[in-house]
């Protein structure tokens, strides 16, 4: 039996790296009191898997965690158990028991929403969005491990609006074959609205999707 | 003035090294009502978030002073140098993690001295909080308080620091908080609640002292000046320590500590009398603490902090009388949940080979030895009550029951020492090299690492070397260049050595009067900053802040006192007595050893404390 563990991480951790997050949270399984299964081998540890890692600086409202049970235990008391053994800051937000064959969260991701909240100088990035969308390829230079690649990202861009005066929200594709960051997509609008560096802003992955943009713990 | 905005902070926060070190949020922190507290307490750890939150002494103050309802209390850590900068550029205060309250908005700031080295930092924090520096230009503001071993000798402090609190923190803490939070209430003068609080046993109000120097710079004469002051500061002592406040919980850091576990102090203060050792002189007299309430300790953090890893505390483990005992217990209830137990400062006369054995079960650690010396005549100068046959006795168990990784201690530049001493650690490394080979392949773990680290000796007050004189920089260097041409020589084993400048300024800040306090001040405005990281220590600027105050280092670091000589320290009464020290220090210059004092009373002077160790 496996548990689909969706939390929040607040804007408050956004700094709290991906690794750092997973130690909170095995402890946090572990202070919960559940019957969490561990790995065999030398040095045991729990066998958690997430979705996506979120990026440093970055909050999430509905992030996906799996976590592999010794023994069954029904959604209401997991939850339970585990909301007391959270921080504040890091709350659960639903779980839903899945069996083992259920394919892990990571497989089932097609894409995310976020919301961009944009510091300074939103206006033209807003702008811009109209222009970007009757594009039919959008180029951005991609940063990879092998240098800088020259990416098409608007077959990537699933949904994009302007929120109030100084906010975007999009759905951006995001799995295995193909990921587009909210940075770029920035990047994009900085490069339509001929600005040079895109401005500081508070992003948040609003929800996992999956590849026919179901919410991922729906799937 | 500097003004705190969330705005600005945030962005700052994307552009410094390991934002996490300042945005909190983490499990079991306090959370309370900022303005609802009658005394608020900014705990200021001098040194990075990652080192202040491995620290035992802020966890149990933290704890003793929130659960107090009517009082707060809420970390505040250095900034790492890029961190300050910004906040300068941005004119952000320093602030606290939990609330983000300015520093300067607290009722009282209080400081842990951990290490002398953190000094420059207090400077630093006090002025990132936009708090004047010296003490005699506050005129209102947080009252700065200051603890933990350095407060021993307070003097290179004493312009800085309101009130110094010596000794155990447990009981002198509330009574130091609901002093300051009697006077507030009935509205009494900076001065009054000064007073107040130099009536606490324990509390030491440097501005209530003056003292007078001879021609020769040696202290003449230190007086109170104020009728609220006593002469004799007397540290506190918890004399229960089973009874006194531990917290249930720990804050649980996101990014990770230096040392990130469960921590059970099992005792306080150690017998063995190590005539270098100032933590085994301040912390007497030894005090336990029970199997039962430790057990309970135990599972109280592992259900409040989900810690993998849970390590045993006190600065002689194996003295503990229920050790096997107690890891046994231990890893019989929680390997299970796969949380080891390791067994840090471990002196190498008393490790039990069951307890290794018992602790391995889990996980495995490396092994950490202090000889500290390399020759038998240097381990009884230095009264370390140890034999090269408990060494290889210890470390051949240890490679018999799997361990593969040795760290040997010890230190150069002690008392008396000669190259022959230099030479012994080299055949000693060899020997813990013989004795792994000696264990059969198949029962011996694959790949021996032995590393051997020199650290320079930095004689300290209140113990016996208190009277000796620091080896000057050019004898150093060649005793660690000789040292490793020595264990070059010997194939298999690391070596690693401390910068010698940083012990010296240690040295001279260990033993040093309050005129040492104006040298930290210039060697402050010179930049410098976070001494103890070896990337930060601006040698120039504190060589140039020496020379500009018209201080010469040698007379706090290399000079040794005489007999008569009165010392900065002398006014606080540490538990052992000068006449105790003097003792230890002739007999140390002899080679004698003193046996430890559950063999029988050495007279150090800690029977004057209520009889707490009579019961031995």
């Amino acid at each position: 039996m496996k548990m689909l563990v969706i939390f929040e991480k607040k804007e408050r951790l956004r700094h709290v790296g991906h690794l750092d997050l997973m130690r909170a949270m095995q402890r946090a399984l572990r202070r919960s009191g559940v019957p969490i299964a561990f790995s065999k081998g030398f040095n045991p540890h729990l066998l958690l898997t997430f979705a996506a890692p979120l990026s440093v600086g970055m909050a999430g409202l509905r992030e996906v965690m799996e976590v592999p049970l010794s023994e069954e235990i029904s959604e209401e008391e997991f939850k339970e158990k585990l909301r007391s053994a959270l921080p504040p800051e890091l709350p659960c937000v639903a779980v839903r028991a899945v069996d083992d064959r259920h394919p892990a969260p990571m497989a089932l991701l097609g894409a995310a929403s976020y919301l961009i909240n944009i510091k300074e100088n939103a206006g033209p990035l807003i702008a811009a969005i109209p222009a970007l969308l009757q594009k039919d390829s959008v180029m951005v230079i991609k940063k990879t491990k092998s240098g800088d690649k020259p990416t098409d990202i608007r077959p990537m861009i699933y949904d994009l609006k302007a929120v109030g005066e100084d906010s975007i929200a999009c759905t951006l594709a995001l799995c295995e074959a193909a990921t587009c960051k909210p940075e770029l997509l920035l990047d994009a609008l900085a490069q339509e609205a001929g600005i040079e560096n895109r401005p500081p802003v508070l992003c948040v992955r609003t929800q996992l999707l999956g590849r026919d943009l179901t919410p991922l713990e729906l799937l | 003035m500097k003004e705190f905005s969330a705005e600005r902070l945030e962005r700052l926060l994307d552009t410094v090294l390991k934002p996490s070190r300042y945005t909190g949020g983490e499990m079991n922190a306090v959370i309370k009502p900022f303005d609802q507290a009658d005394i608020t307490f900014a705990f200021c750890f001098p040194d990075a978030y990652e080192v202040g939150m491995s620290h035992l002494g802020i966890k149990i103050l933290y704890d003793i002073i929130n659960r107090r309802p009517w009082a707060l209390c809420e970390r505040v850590f250095m900034p790492w140098p890029d961190m300050a900068d910004g906040m300068r550029r941005e004119n952000l205060p320093l602030f606290s993690i939990e609330s983000r309250t300015p520093v300067n908005r607290f009722d009282i700031v209080g400081f842990t001295l951990q290490y002398e080295m953190c000094y420059s930092n207090v400077l630093e924090m006090l002025d990132l909080s936009d708090i004047p520096i010296y003490s005699k230009d506050r005129t209102d503001g947080p009252i700065i308080m200051a603890g933990g071993p350095c407060a021993y000798n307070p003097e290179p402090l004493a312009p800085f620091v309101d009130v110094f609190q010596i000794g155990d923190g447990e009981e002198m803490m509330v009574e130091a908080i609901e002093c300051v939070r009697a006077c507030k209430k009935e509205g009494k003068s900076r001065l009054e609640t000064l007073r107040a609080l130099a009536g606490i046993e324990g509390i030491y109000v440097p501005a209530f002292y003056q003292p007078s120097y001879n021609e020769d710079g040696t202290l003449c004469a230190f007086t109170a000046t104020d009728p609220a002051a006593p002469a004799v500061v007397r540290k506190r002592v918890v004399l229960d320590l089973d009874a006194a406040a531990y917290p249930e919980a720990f804050v649980v850091p996101y990014t990770e500590a230096i040392h990130d576990r469960i921590v059970l102090e099992i005792m306080r203060g150690c017998t063995k009398g190590c005539r270098f050792c100032q933590a085994g002189m301040l912390y007497r007299p030894v005090r336990e603490r029970s199997l039962e309430t430790l057990l309970r300790q135990a599972e109280a953090l592992e259900n409040a902090t989900g810690y993998e890893e849970m390590s045993l505390s006190s600065l002689s483990s194996g003295d503990y009388t229920h050790l096997a005992e107690l890891v046994c217990a231990l890893t019989e209830r929680y390997g299970e949940r796969k949380i080891s137990v390791s067994l840090p400062s471990m002196r190498i006369d008393s490790i039990v080979k069951q307890s290794l054995e018992e602790a391995q079960k889990v996980r495995k650690s490396g092994l950490t030895l202090a000889p500290e010396a390399g020759t038998q005549r240097m381990r009884d100068v230095i009264n370390k009550g140890v034999t090269e046959a408990d060494l290889i006795r210890a470390v051949t168990d240890a490679f018999e029951s799997g361990w593969s990784t040795v760290k040997l201690y010890f230190m150069i530049g002690l008392p008396t020492e000669t190259d022959e001493d230099l030479q012994g650690i080299g055949t000693l490394a060899q020997d813990v090299i013989k004795a792994y080979f000696s264990v059969p392949r198949g029962v011996r773990a694959k790949g021996l690492r032995v590393t051997c680290s020199a650290s320079t000796f930095v004689p300290k007050p209140f113990t016996p070397f208190q009277w000796q004189g620091q080896d000057d920089l050019p004898t150093i260097r060649e005793k660690q260049a000789r040292l490793g041409e020595i264990l070059h020589q010997v194939k298999g084993v690391n070596f690693n050595w401390h910068e010698p400048e940083l012990s010296m300024l240690e040295a001279c800040f260990a033993r040093g009067d309050r005129r040492m306090g104006d040298v930290l001040y210039a060697a402050w405005e010179n930049g410098c900053r976070m001494d103890g990281w070896t990337e930060f220590l601006n040698y120039e600027g504190w060589m140039k802040a020496f020379d500009d105050c018209g201080v010469d280092p040698a007379f706090y670091a290399n000079r040794p006192r005489g007999e008569k000589e009165l010392l900065p320290w002398d006014f606080i009464d540490a538990g052992v007595t000068r006449a105790f020290l003097w003792r230890e220090w002739q007999k140390a210059q002899r080679a004698e050893v003193t046996p430890d004092c559950r063999k029988g009373c050495q007279g150090c002077g800690l029977k004057r404390f209520e009889g707490v160790c009579a019961d031995r």
